[in-house]
């Protein structure tokens, strides 16, 4: 009874110092929504208003359906183009990424004389939005030749059709690549809440000198650590409610999956973050230190976290590594949950995982953190 | 009420308390002179069980401060140097912070932290934010926060570093007035004139006792004036008799 209204008056203390801080509520609530905000808008693996632009030397009436059927869609910005450029010196001058060449005769071929070519030449300094633009750039060509197969003139394309794919994206059928991001900056946003504001609070009364006569007190250390966490604890849960339903209202991302099992997730994952948090806290002696240290993790977390990168996409080794960042577990359960629904059944791995990178991670930041003075 | 034995503590091969023997009664005002880094504060931490000693043991009210540093946490009072305030709470929050923290409920403490407060004339100050107190006020305040659990023993590190002169004699007269009370009041300082307040001095010098007694007895022994003389001279400067 006593240890619990000792810890009660250290979390009211936390929290009067919080709400006399407007700059930490603005840091706490205001940050993370404008965050979510500009990266949900901006972070994105879509590619949209590629400048393409077409050497048409059939000017025949085809040549021209054809390009006039890139124009019908948003992924494309048709860059005119007169006849003296080169298409190799069109990518060199950033004037378009991608360049299409519709040799003379097209029209005739496609009639069946010959097998019809056409040239695609893109800018590969961004090998993924290259890859992207050129998928389009065939489902484009791909989709002109079969409305022309089925169109007036049944003398067209008529030979070797191959097969027909009927290509469905589960989950995400749009391929909209919020539905991805959105979840991993809520994941990144619970991250840095609770990591690096703990290690920071804990430092401060470090530089300050406060600890010190934390120290002298008969508080038990656990009630200290629990003090000083359990507000953070809350206020990143209470973060997360915010972000999920700033998802819900501009993203239009509602939550395929459970809410409460959403929630247990990342009340474990918040035991391994708060305890980086102590961990950090014990090895620094100001603030500025403490920040330099979270920061440096956060960015080597999100990094190999899967993030902006699939974890799928990095040699072996790199991997291995992946696998003891939290915060790769966490993406994928928060990802999973929000976009696929999966159940705490399907996670159960994950589940393992994040209970037994908790336990360690703060059982080691609670035996490191000593009721002493160095 | 503490008694050290064969006290040593090191950092790594710097010695900074080299084995002391310490006796301090009940009731006493107990001063740890000596110049900065003769191991006053590392003492006055290793008997608040701060820090853990090399070697030697210490005992507060028959208990090993080692071995049950909880208990004898629960005995003592201590300020540092720094005056442990939040500057961003109200006095009267800090008060009500520190008295949560060992347990005791406001409405318990009540009647002990008034008579404090208007003891150390701070009764308009409580109102506003610590950061916003003139020195001599944090100074007291920090005090008031160290005895919000009525400790038998109070420790104050240095509690007149930075403080006008003025505030320092006044709070020379709290001081006393704690001794007058039954409490044992254990300071460090640097600033000799203090030492005159004090019943018994240790004068600390690369972490060994020089010498240890009363002030009065001590200047008569040594055959010196004033307690500056004192320390001067041993401190091995020529110049002890200026």
């Amino acid at each position: 009874m006593t240890s619990l209204k000792v810890l009660a008056s250290f979390v009211l203390k936390e929290f009067r110092q919080l709400a006399r801080s407007p700059e930490m509520l603005a840091v706490l609530f205001l940050l993370p929504a404008i965050q979510l905000l500009v990266m949900g808008f901006a972070v994105t693996n879509e590619v949209k208003n590629v400048d393409i632009s077409f050497f048409d030397y059939d000017k025949s009436h085809l040549s021209k359906s054809l390009i006039e059927s890139f124009s019908s869609t948003d992924r494309f910005r048709i860059v005119p183009v007169s006849e003296a450029e080169h298409p190799e010196e069109l990518l060199f001058k950033w004037k378009s990424k991608v360049v299409v060449v519709i040799p003379a005769g097209f029209e005739r071929d496609c009639h069946g004389f010959a097998k019809p070519v056409l040239q695609v030449i893109s800018d590969g300094i961004d090998g993924n939005s290259a890859a992207l633009a050129n998928a389009y750039v065939q489902g484009c060509i791909l989709r002109f030749s079969q409305v022309m197969l089925q169109s007036r003139d049944p003398g067209l394309m008529k030979k070797d059709q191959g097969l027909d794919l009927i290509v469905r994206m589960s989950f995400n059928n749009d391929l909209k690549s919020n539905l991805n991001i959105i979840p991993g900056i809520i994941a990144v946003l619970v991250t840095v809440s609770s990591m690096v504001l703990s290690a920071i609070s804990l430092a401060k009364e470090k530089e300050l000198g406060t600890l010190e006569q934390l120290l002298v007190s008969p508080m038990h250390k656990y009630q200290l650590v629990a003090g000083k966490l359990l507000p953070y604890l809350i206020i990143t849960l209470l973060q997360m409610q915010v972000a999920v339903l700033l998802a819900g209202i501009i993203f239009r991302i509602s939550l395929a999956g459970s809410y409460p099992v959403l929630m247990l997730f990342s009340l474990i994952y918040l035991f391994t973050t708060l305890g980086l948090g102590i961990f950090i806290s014990t090895r620094v002696n100001s603030q500025q230190q403490a920040m330099f240290f979270s920061w440096f993790m956060m960015v080597v977390m999100i990094l190999l976290s899967g993030f902006f990168v699939p974890v799928q996409n990095m040699p072996k080794v790199i991997r291995g590594i992946c696998f003891f960042n939290p915060l790769t577990h966490y993406m994928t359960v928060i990802r999973e949950i929000v976009v696929k629904g999966s159940n705490l059944a399907q996670l159960r791995k994950e589940l393992l995982i994040l209970l037994s990178g908790g336990f360690i991670v703060f059982g080691f930041s609670l035996l490191s953190f000593r009721k002493r003075v160095k | 009420m503490i008694e050290t034995i064969n006290l040593n503590r090191k950092f790594g091969s710097f010695t900074a308390v080299d084995n002391l023997n310490l006796k301090i009664d009940k009731a006493e005002i107990f001063g740890f002179l000596g110049a900065n880094g003769a191991g006053k504060t590392t003492t006055l931490r290793m008997l608040c069980g701060l820090l853990t000693p090399t070697s030697g043991t210490i005992t507060v009210n028959g208990l090993n401060v080692v071995k049950n540093p909880e208990a004898v946490k629960r005995s003592l009072g201590y300020m540092s140097q720094k005056f442990s305030l939040y500057g961003d709470l109200r006095g009267i929050e800090n008060l009500q912070f520190y008295t949560g923290i060992y347990g005791i409920s406001w409405t318990a403490a009540k009647t002990n932290i008034k008579s404090l407060i208007s003891q150390f004339d701070l009764d308009k100050y409580l109102k506003l934010k610590t950061s916003e107190l003139p020195m001599g006020y944090k100074q007291r305040l920090s005090l008031v926060c160290a005895l919000v659990h009525n400790p038998p023993l109070v420790f104050l590190d240095e509690p007149t570093s930075g403080v006008d002169p003025k505030a320092r004699r006044e709070f020379w007269q709290v001081i006393n007035e704690l001794a007058y009370r039954g409490k044992t009041v254990i300071v460090s300082t640097h600033f000799m004139d203090e030492a005159e307040y004090c019943n018994r001095v240790l004068i600390m010098q690369a972490g060994r006792e020089e010498v240890c007694g009363n002030p009065l007895q001590l200047k008569q022994s040594h055959r010196v004036a004033t307690m500056q003389q004192l320390f001067l001279k041993i401190a091995g400067a020529d110049n002890a008799q200026s």
